[in-house]
């Protein structure tokens, strides 16, 4: 078996009945940014549950850096150079937009000064300065989806997976998102990332995995994947293949 | 435009975030400079400062980690009990004394929370509650530690190695002390990783793990440095009255669910909230125990309960909270 960088081994979740993830299997290598796509309820967030650790595999390995990882606690697992986004940002209240970096900074960074700095920086970069000292409670939607990029970042993370990020932001924003993504990417960032917006992962994607039903039904290049007749079925129901 | 005004460029110091508070804190020991001549006050601002620097402790953990303890009683009473045994059993002073007593209310308090932390919200505060309520039959049962229902009895032997004063403003001193030191204790907290991480574990629990915080070891730690000072607290309280018996020492209403009660309305997860509630709530008890308990016993904690009630009500996020929130406002029209 060759090493990757995070590889997902006939990965299964049950919940009673029913099968949210089926045997899926698929491997990302250092520097790639893969996309995860498929129609809702499909199991993508449920994927990556399982890849951080907020679910546990019912079957099935995830290895992580040549090391299996399906058994650790979430905060393990980030220690280890993992951060995510939530789909429903979960900005943590009680604390100012600064604090709540300063809160994924601390895992690096042990002094105030330090981690106080560390936040400054990624607060600039993902365009949160202005609002360093307002209650993340406060911020807007986009904001807020900026927010937990940023508290994703500020964790120093080889990895990041990011769970719709680009929902409900306008076409500027989705921009700034990309152009985001393409930097930290240049840096040596791998990203797995859950997309709706196809135009999106067209943008940022050299390869793009499907899932439908809990199962992976494609993989492979974006423009391959997108124009596969069992993907557009998944998408748009039947009668539609052929027309694409 | 606000967005050049916000950007402060260095973090601010320790020096700067304590003296926020410093203003505050002098001021609340004015009372005792202007009172220290008459003894029913001094009592009062004893109470006052002790009950502070109580309600602090718990709001480690039940206001900044979200951990909504009412079993603090149990450490108090450990702590309170220890100081005795040590001081009389030993001869051990009790300003050495209150450090194994604390260390001991500290072990009893992870072996408590250990199991318990996994229960959320509500759960937990009942938990708590039961448990504190098992201890007080304990110790009405452990006749030899505790002395039973009749308690222990700490002779009067006036001298500042005993922690015994005949001038009763030396005792709203040293509680005046510890109420500063548990503030100061706080706002380092507030400012370290583990108050942020606390925050953070009482906001999302989810989101606190994906950021690589371990939420039962945090919530061990902060439940850890709360016990120790609410140990401490038990046993300055212990060498104050001097008589402990278990229906004082486990009391809900007067100890383990007051702690609670005076952040609630003072500000939860606040840093100067418990100072605030404790100097507005112990002496308006002390003024309706006075007023009502001859003729309606029991009445003043009916009021206290219809306080807590208005200030859940009208005040979330309790008297200081109401101020900050207003302060902000302010600023924001300026």
């Amino acid at each position: 078996m060759t090493e990757h960088f995070l590889s997902v081994e006939q990965a299964t979740r049950r919940f009673a009945g029913l099968v949210a993830v089926d045997q899926v299997s698929f491997a990302l290598d250092r520097g790639e940014i893969l996309s995860l796509i498929g129609p809702n309820g499909a199991g993508k967030t449920t994927l990556f549950n399982l890849i951080t650790g907020q679910l546990k595999v019912s079957d099935g390995a995830i290895m992580f850096r040549n090391e299996r990882i399906d058994a650790l606690p979430p905060h393990a697992r980030a220690q280890r150079g993992m951060g995510r986004t939530f789909q429903i940002a979960k900005p943590l209240t009680g604390l100012s937009t600064r604090e709540n970096v300063m809160v994924g900074a601390f895992l690096r960074h042990r002094a105030y000064t330090d981690a106080y700095d560390r936040a400054s920086a990624v607060l600039d970069e993902v365009g949160l300065a202005a609002r360093a000292e307002v209650p993340a409670a406060e911020l807007t939607l986009s904001e807020r989806r900026r927010l937990e990029v940023a508290r994703a970042l500020a964790l120093e993370p080889e990895l990041i997976l990011l769970d719709e990020v680009m929902a409900g932001l306008n076409a500027t924003e989705v921009t700034q998102v990309i152009d985001l993504i393409h930097r930290l990417n240049a840096r040596g960032v791998t990203f797995l990332v859950i997309e709706h917006n196809l135009k999106v992962v067209r943008a940022f994607s050299r390869r793009v995995i499907v899932l439908d039903h809990g199962a992976k039904i494609a993989e492979g290049s974006a423009a391959d994947v997108l124009s596969d007749p069992e993907v557009i079925r998944a998408y748009l129901g039947k009668k539609h293949v052929g027309h694409a | 435009m606000r967005a050049p005004l916000e950007t402060a460029g260095a973090p601010p110091s320790f020096g700067i975030q304590l003296a926020r508070y410093a203003g505050l804190l002098a001021l609340s020991g004015v009372p005792l400079m202007l009172l220290w001549s008459n003894p029913y006050w001094v009592n009062v601002l004893a109470y006052t400062y002790l009950f502070a620097a109580l309600a602090a402790a718990w709001n480690i953990i039940g206001g900044f980690g979200g951990q909504f303890s009412l079993g603090h009683g149990v450490f108090f009473a450990i702590g309170s009990y220890s100081v005795a045994r040590l001081y009389l059993d030993l001869g051990l002073t009790p300003w050495l004394g209150i450090f194994p007593a604390a260390v001991l209310a500290t072990v009893v308090a992870l072996l408590i929370s250990w199991p318990t932390f996994r229960l959320r919200g509500p759960f937990f505060a009942i938990a708590t509650m039961a448990i504190n309520e098992a201890c007080f039959a304990l110790a009405n049962y452990s006749d030899k530690l505790t002395g039973g229902p009749r308690g222990i009895l700490i002779p009067f032997r006036a001298g500042l190695s005993n922690m015994i004063f005949i001038e009763r403003w030396k005792y709203a001193l040293l509680m005046f002390a510890f109420m500063i030191v548990v503030v100061l204790i706080t706002v380092w907290l507030r400012r370290a990783r583990l108050g942020h991480y606390l925050l953070a574990v009482r906001a999302d629990e989810d989101a606190a793990r994906a950021a690589g915080i371990d939420v039962l070891k945090v919530k061990l730690q902060g439940m850890a440095l709360s016990a120790f000072l609410t140990g401490i607290g038990g046993g300055l309280f212990a060498m104050y009255v001097r008589v402990l018996d278990p229906p004082t020492l486990f009391s809900l209403p007067d100890i383990g669910v007051k702690f609670a009660l005076i952040s609630l309305i003072g500000g939860i997860g606040t840093i100067i909230g418990p100072v605030v509630g404790a100097l507005l709530i112990v002496p308006l008890e002390n003024f309706l125990r006075g007023t009502l308990g001859g003729d309606i016993p029991g009445g003043h904690l009916i009021i206290l309960g219809a306080i807590l009630v208005a200030a859940s009500l009208f005040l979330k996020r309790g008297i200081v909270g109401a101020v900050l929130a207003t302060m902000r406002r302010a600023r924001r029209r300026a």
